[in-house]
């Protein structure tokens, strides 16, 4: 979802740690050093990391660099490869056969659990390889200024997979701002204490 | 930073901000000022959903309609139920933003800015339309929290009371 387009949601973060001008300074870098790399001719399950904003194919920012006034925009991309569950069954089962047949020339009838473990990983990893993985998108924008970041989904698999990516990427901690975060930096620190301790109000009376 | 205080706290302050909006906006002719003079039309908009109950026992009522007169959700209200969804239409010097504000998290879901020029024409900065995107989206965040802010005041004070005292005249009303 681009974030130009006409419409869009948003989760809204603040930065615990203080932005100074070095750090400020290394972002693009780090931006390039954590950037998103390309599964499409592996086996892996998932790949994720930055690209620019204006062009998701690029993990390079050749298209435009990531600065743009007191802001860094840039997208975080996750591809995912997902084998449909009725194919992965299948082809278990015939993996099963297959060596159920290998067995009968040794006598045996009995595949142990750890052997069927294996034969479920090898089915995955060969499936894996023949599946193209599932990119997605999701821009995010820092306001180098207020030291606030917008990313641009409500979806919390993804805002989770994007804290824990940027705690890795710049080493820096983001606070959601959620109704209790945001009223404790809105209100006086005299009155935080009373926020902990908030119960629902009666509206309708008792 | 801590998140299990937040995950306990945020419903609670973000239902009852929603709910007092509700009330504040229609009392105030939907009309706020700002900290800066200025003033800013809130409206409650379309769809709207209010909660009750808690674990197991959640009970929702999601209203919508274009023109919703949102009677179902004040009965809701008087049920005990409290807004935790609402979509919000900002009017400021006749522009126009829509949001459908969470109370549980504050997330901003379908945020649209005042439309803005996309298109190019030679010698313009190309960062031009993303940087006036950006200003539109944030004006939106701070009305959000010049309204939050001013929802903290009265909350955190001894008003709350008389506040709430009024916003149940104000549900009986209809």
């Amino acid at each position: 979802m681009g974030l130009l387009s006409t419409s869009g949601s948003f989760t809204r973060y603040a930065v615990v740690e203080e932005m100074t001008g070095q750090l400020a300074a290394q972002l693009p870098e780090l931006l390039a050093r954590y950037s998103f790399r390309d599964i499409d001719d592996t086996s892996d399950e998932r790949s994720y990391g930055w690209v620019c904003l204006e062009d998701w194919l690029d993990p390079f920012w050749r298209a435009a660099p990531p600065e743009k006034a007191h802001f860094l925009a840039f997208s975080l991309r996750l591809d995912t490869r997902r084998v449909p569950p009725a194919v992965f069954k299948k082809h278990f089962q015939l993996a099963l056969k297959a060596e159920k047949e290998a067995m009968k020339e040794t006598g045996k009838t009995f595949i142990t659990k750890d052997r069927k473990q294996e034969l479920k990983d090898q089915v995955a990893l060969k499936l894996r390889a023949r599946f193209l993985p599932i990119p997605a998108v999701f821009d995010a924008v820092w306001n180098l200024r207020s030291n606030r970041v917008y990313l641009a989904t409500t979806n919390s698999k993804v805002k989770t997979l994007f804290e824990d990516y940027f705690k890795l990427s710049f080493n820096l901690t983001l606070e959601p701002l959620d109704p209790y975060f945001l009223a404790r930096r809105l209100a006086d620190a005299s009155r935080h204490a009373m926020i902990d301790e908030l119960e629902q109000s009666p509206f309708a009376g008792r | 930073m801590d998140l299990i205080k937040a995950a306990l706290q945020a419903p609670v302050v973000g239902q009852d901000f929603l709910t007092w909006l509700w009330f504040r906006s229609e009392k105030n002719g939907w009309n706020f000022t700002l900290k800066d003079g200025g003033e800013l039309n809130v409206f409650l908009e379309q769809r709207l959903s209010v909660r009750g109950g808690s674990g197991e026992n959640v009970e929702k009522a999601v209203v919508t309609g274009p023109h919703a007169e949102f009677t179902e959700a004040k009965l809701g209200l008087r049920n005990g139920k409290l807004v935790d969804k609402s979509l919000l239409r900002f009017e400021r010097d006749g522009n126009t933003w829509m949001v459908l504000l969470d109370a549980d998290s504050f997330s901003l879901s379908g945020l649209k800015t005042p439309k803005i020029e996309t298109r190019l024409e030679d010698g313009d900065d190309p960062d031009a339309a993303f940087l006036e995107k950006m200003m539109l989206v944030e004006q939106c965040m701070d009305y959000v929290d010049e309204l939050f802010t001013q929802f903290l005041k009265v909350r955190l004070s001894p008003d709350w009371n008389d506040e709430l005292r009024a916003f149940r005249e104000w549900l009986e009303e209809k």
